[in-house]
């Protein structure tokens, strides 16, 4: 049997552009589907109560109805989610999932659940400060809670069913750090855009699905030798999220190479610590609490900018891109810090504001190309 | 007239495009400067043609182009692309060595640039996606108040103090003038207020880059007077202005040009 990698990606690039073709499809199924609007929500709960989880994305267009409800500081992320619900364009969702994270998010779970009729809104509560004891007891409490609820349309969740599904996801997430790994050691075997098609679609596939073909893609990209030694110069990416794979394939052609990411919907939700054994709620309340703390969030003892420079490191990264979306301040604060760390450490960071309705703007050409030739000439390209 | 060996550096900006034509010892042999209009390529021909013309060189003498400027992958005849913020920097350091900060306001951008000892960019800041507080917002302020674009500056210092202007929103300021207007504040008060508005926002990407002496002035913006003496105020420091500040990335490409071609014939001898 031969694999073919590149119709493998074009797979990923597929689903990215017609987000919730799948999950629209097993709905009319009827597989209950829950839409998931923040890194924080336990996927795996839902997967072990029967529901399809995907991630809620932001769009491009214009967002008349969103615009009468929010204030014109909200996110384009949060706009455009909001936009989209409002639209009836997922109303093939059963549930809608919010975590208590940033101000906006709070209050568009609130502004969804009057405003979104035909579909359950579901809180997420999530402790502000995620270390220490009393933030497991607290999140542990209501990961019970919100799957007693689950428990109330869909059936009790068993142990077992909540292990296998933590399980799956455990495997999934280790499968994608391979697929990281490989492209940190050969940045050759998938470009930028590629890797963002394939992280994004594991927001939007069924994980099952997604991670036979994954492995299917690893397997073919591990048998390809890597290519000749590649002089441009490595880029770690940073931030949030990046739904709109432009922006990605604009930053590798300024003529540099991405090679790792810290993305909220990226790497960050693959870098999570094994679970442990014993009750399957504790330890998944211990796992999500692991995550790399989301900037909204109060974590003593984390450091975003030590942070940021150790993921540059480890990635062997000659600067890094920082993905601001405009108008959200908590990572926008955490930037300010993290750039001072890295100029500390002279590796130098480019900030870039991105909207989801924005093509890419030329401003955004200039200084990507800027940036990547500091790196060259720092190379002495 | 016997051909020299030259290297161009063509800037399509929004405003103008320019060319700097240098010979092999970085000698500048001519430069020159045209409104872009709708049609880059062609504005790019054009230039290049004409200090071409002026330097009595023709289009073999050419070792190669490096362009620039928002319109810089429409110019036919470049060998390679640059940003302007690259050329700018290696510009101001050609002219003064000892410049370690650019500041640059051209047609539709402001930039903040750092450099180290060897003209090399170390850091920079650029506007944001709109045109406000740029060479265009002056442009169309000179036409609300039916002044000269080159009257701006000398007009403003006739002020006894600035008008208040909260806006550097072309749309914004162009209403807030008309206000004032109405009000009766005089042309000499408002230009001044304008010229200010220009100087609060390149502060502040100033300040965020870090302005090391000695800091130049670059693009069209650096010819009026008053945001010159505004921005020296604001940061504290002396201004350089070049005596041609709009050709600055033009001749940082010509010299980008010089080093492309001077590379690629070492490793073309050390290859044979």
């Amino acid at each position: 049997m031969s694999i073919d990698s590149p119709s493998l990606l074009e797979t990923f690039e597929q689903v990215c552009a017609n987000p919730y073709q799948q999950a629209r499809a097993a709905a009319e199924q009827g597989v209950p589907v829950a839409g998931l609007m923040c890194s924080y929500s336990p996927q795996e709960l839902f997967h072990a109560a029967g529901y399809l989880p995907v991630r809620i994305l932001g769009r491009a267009g214009a967002t008349p109805r969103a615009d009468q409800l929010v204030q014109t500081y909200s996110c384009s992320f949060a706009r455009s989610a909001l936009d989209s619900g409002l639209a009836g364009e997922l109303d093939f969702l059963r549930l809608a999932v919010f975590s208590h994270t940033c101000d906006t998010l709070q209050n568009v779970a609130d502004l969804w659940k009057r405003n979104c009729p035909g579909m359950q809104t579901l809180i997420v509560s999530t402790p502000n400060q995620t270390a220490g004891a009393a933030a497991q007891t607290y999140f542990r409490k209501e990961l019970a809670r919100v799957r007693a609820e689950l428990a109330a349309t869909a059936g009790p969740i068993s142990d077992d069913d909540l292990r296998a599904s933590m399980v799956l996801h455990a495997r999934h997430r280790a499968t994608m750090q391979r697929l990281y790994a490989l492209r940190r050691d050969n940045p050759g075997a998938l470009t930028g855009r590629q890797m963002m098609a394939v992280v994004t679609a594991s927001f939007l596939m069924p994980k099952e699905e997604h991670l036979e073909k994954l492995t299917e893609l690893l397997g073919a990209l591990e048998q390809h030798p890597p290519g000749q030694a590649d002089t441009r110069p490595r880029v770690l990416v940073a931030g949030s999220v990046c739904q709109d794979l432009g922006f990605i394939g604009a930053i590798e052609d300024a003529g540099c190479r991405i090679v790792d990411d810290d993305l909220c919907m990226g790497a960050r939700s693959f870098l999570v610590p094994e679970a442990a054994e014993g009750d399957p709620l504790d330890a998944l309340a211990d796992q999500y609490l692991a995550r790399t703390p989301c900037p909204a969030f109060h974590c003593p003892g984390f450091d975003p900018g030590t942070h940021l420079l150790e993921r540059a490191q480890q990635a062997g990264a000659d600067g890094v891109v920082f993905l601001l979306t405009k108008f959200c301040d908590p990572w926008a604060f955490d930037y300010a810090h993290a750039k001072n760390t890295l100029d500390e450490a002279d590796i130098p960071a480019l900030m870039l504001e991105v909207e989801q309705n924005l093509p890419v703007p030329e401003q955004f050409r200039t200084r990507t190309g800027a940036f990547v030739e500091i790196l060259q000439s720092r190379a002495g390209l | 007239m016997s051909a020299t060996r030259c290297f161009a550096g063509v800037d399509v900006g929004s405003a103008t495009t320019k060319a700097v034509l240098i010979d092999e010892h970085a000698v500048a042999l001519a430069h020159t400067l045209l409104p872009s209009g709708g049609r880059l390529a062609e504005a790019a021909e054009r230039v290049l043609a004409k200090v071409l013309d002026q330097a009595g060189a023709v289009a073999v003498d050419v070792a190669a182009v490096v362009a620039t400027g928002y319109g810089r992958d429409c110019v036919p005849a470049r060998t390679k692309s640059v940003t302007e913020i690259t050329c700018h920097a290696r510009g101001a350091h050609a002219l003064h060595p000892a410049v370690r900060s650019v500041i640059d306001i051209g047609g539709q951008d402001s930039k903040a640039i750092a450099l180290d000892a060897n003209g090399m960019v170390r850091r920079f800041e650029m506007n944001d996606k709109c045109a406000a507080g740029t060479g265009r917002f002056l442009d169309v302020m000179a036409r609300t108040l039916d002044v000269a674009l080159d009257e701006i500056g000398p007009v403003a210092l006739t002020a006894e103090r600035p008008a208040s202007i909260s806006s550097t929103c072309t749309v914004f300021a162009e209403s807030e003038v008309v206000s004032l207007l109405a009000q009766g504040e005089t042309v000499p008060h408002i230009l001044s207020g304008l010229c200010l508005a220009i100087t609060h926002r390149i502060n502040s990407l100033a300040s965020r880059v870090g302005m090391a002496p000695e800091v130049m002035m670059t693009g069209g913006v650096a010819k009026n007077v008053a945001v010159v003496k505004g921005i020296e105020q604001a940061i504290g420091l002396p201004v350089t202005v070049p005596d041609e500040p709009q050709i600055v990335g033009a001749l940082g490409a010509a010299l980008l040009a010089r080093d492309l071609a001077e590379k690629e014939a070492a490793s073309g001898s050390n290859a044979g």
